[in-house]
């Protein structure tokens, strides 16, 4: 009994360290996106809330909070209640199978313990994919509750463009697992280490460039950002899914879509740049004598590609206009798929022929 | 299939183009420029204020003379000037005074003036004057409907170097602010 309270309470710590760090980076995506959108377009962002402005997600978290809570008429009240939960709780989930630092193991108490991941289950990749694509119920059971034309549509919308999307972002997928040969997401990570030659976007059989291409591409899409943000095309559908949303429900929806660019950032650090490993051969910590510190480089380079990744997602959105709904379908189906189906024919052909050669 | 407009294969050039993005990838580069020479164009307004032209057309006010009177002298030249009726006088003599004019009431609704400045074109003694105060917005929108005490109130704080008096002028005519050569000049 008390093996399995450790248990609970080390795993209890840990969840509660990610939830902090998660909760935390959408607090900073908030203000960063709302910065690095003014500055491309030569404003200056929120000013007034402490110093430049850093306080800004604050004051915003504190008006989301106290603003009245509005359910409208002839709202399926139950539903409604539950969407942004259910839309919520699929992104945090995701980031159970996460590795944020190297693949360490050490002893409490004769329990084993991974101090950088949640869970190390060997099919991470799937698990994710399969949470993600809960969360569409969340936005279309959202936009089908609030008993609103432009929540319905927006919803619809949503719908079909992550599933037409998901595709894409799962058949992209393929190539990495294939060189990787795990759905683990440690062993993924793993298997790109000794420098960035090694990342799987570089990595020699197969480089999965045009893998990565449609990743990005797809994952824009699917967390219904510009230029693919239709669900919520404010010309036309108001704020789409959560036009009747207000106060806290709204918040909810606000963090499930940043908690969702960032898991996807972290899938694809952990998946196409290489995860937690430096693109150098080792850690420099580990070379001038502190190999026991070498997990806050690690981190840090994690951190960084995630950061990179989600200052593509703000760049993007300064640069681009939305595009046309016709388009969107026409740009997943016909040429994200054949590029990631073409991607998975030369990959496997690829590492059929190095593993004959070896 | 008479088709009248013949589709060209695209150039080698335009297909390379099309598959790397080319034309997005300029796009993000304009972006990024734009992010590296940060120069923005914003005014934090209430903590610094651009400068306002010299012809600048704020808030009118009604002005006095050196010694302190007031400079209107109730002609309602400006009411009738006014395109959207925005002031109204009500003129009276100066007791004791019969051939002296001046504005016993004076009101204007500034919730109707679009500051075209009329109203000072028409003043032939010069006692409106438009100052360079803006920010006037209020919880209230009657505080807009301003008497003729709060009109010579903004004139005092943004005119606070006033007009002399005329030389050649009668002080018992009502005058204009032009040279009156058939007055006579004053008695030393």
């Amino acid at each position: 009994m008390t093996e399995f309270g450790l248990r609970l309470a080390i795993s209890l710590t840990q969840i509660a360290a990610v939830m902090g760090i998660v909760v935390i980076t959408v607090l900073i995506l908030t203000l960063a996106e709302r910065k690095v959108l003014g500055w491309m377009q030569d404003r200056m962002g929120p000013m007034e809330v402490g110093p430049y402005g850093i306080l800004q997600p604050f004051a915003d978290a504190i008006k989301l909070f106290f603003k009245e809570d509005i359910i409208p008429a002839g709202a399926n009240k139950f539903l409604f209640t539950m969407a942004p939960i259910l839309c919520l709780i699929p992104t945090f989930i995701g980031f159970a199978v996460i590795p944020w630092g190297p693949n360490w193991t050490f002893e409490i108490g004769g329990i084993s313990v991974k101090p950088f991941i949640i869970s190390d289950i060997n099919i991470g990749i799937l698990y994710i994919l399969a949470f993600a694509s809960l969360a569409a119920y969340g936005i279309i059971l959202g936009g089908w509750a609030s008993n609103s034309k432009y929540s319905l549509l927006g919803g619809l919308r949503s719908a079909a463009q992550i599933i037409s999307y998901e595709l894409n972002v799962g058949l992209s997928i393929v190539g990495v697992l294939l060189l990787a040969g795990s759905l683990s997401l440690v062993k993924i990570t793993d298997a790109q280490a000794g420098g960035f030659w090694n990342w799987f976007l570089f990595a020699l059989p197969a480089p999965q460039i045009f893998a990565f291409v449609v990743y990005v591409i797809s994952t824009v899409a699917e967390t219904n950002r510009v230029p693919f943000d239709l669900p919520e095309a404010e010309s036309e559908l108001v704020a789409g899914f959560f036009t009747e949303y207000s106060g806290l429900r709204f918040a909810f929806f606000f963090l499930a879509e940043y908690a969702n660019m960032m898991l996807v950032s972290c899938v694809a650090a952990a998946l196409f740049l290489g995860g937690w490993n430096a693109p150098y051969p080792g850690t420099i910590l580990a070379l001038v004598g502190l190999p026991s510190f070498a997990w806050v480089e690690n981190t840090m380079w994690f951190a960084v590609k995630t950061y990179s990744f989600l200052f593509l997602f703000f760049w993007l959105r300064a640069t681009l206009p939305r595009l046309r709904y016709d388009q969107l379908m026409r740009f997943g189906w016909k040429v994200m798929l054949p590029i990631a189906l073409g991607n998975i024919v030369v990959t496997s052909i690829a590492v059929f022929i190095y593993q004959q050669m070896k | 299939m008479a088709s009248t407009t013949t589709t060209s294969r695209p150039s080698l050039s335009e297909w390379f183009k099309t598959i790397t993005f080319y034309e997005i990838l300029v796009g993000m580069k304009a972006t990024l420029s734009h992010l590296l020479n940060y120069r923005p164009v914003t005014l934090q307004y209430p903590h610094e204020k651009r400068t306002l032209p010299d012809n600048y057309r704020g808030m009118l006010a009604l002005l006095r003379y050196d010694d302190g009177t007031e400079k209107c002298v109730g002609c309602d030249l400006c009411e009738a000037a006014c395109p959207s009726r925005v002031i109204r006088v009500v003129s009276a003599e100066v007791p004791g005074e019969p051939t002296k004019r001046y504005s016993k009431e004076y009101y204007m609704d500034m919730t109707r003036c679009l500051f075209c400045g009329m109203c000072v074109e028409a003043c032939p003694v010069d006692a409106l004057g438009m100052t360079r105060e803006f920010e006037w917005a209020v919880y209230d929108k009657r505080q807009l409907h301003l008497n003729k005490q709060q009109l010579l109130a903004i004139g005092d704080r943004s005119f606070p170097i006033r007009e002399k008096r005329l030389e050649l002028q009668h002080p018992n005519v009502a005058f204009f602010n032009v040279a009156f050569k058939h007055v006579p000049s004053k008695p030393d």
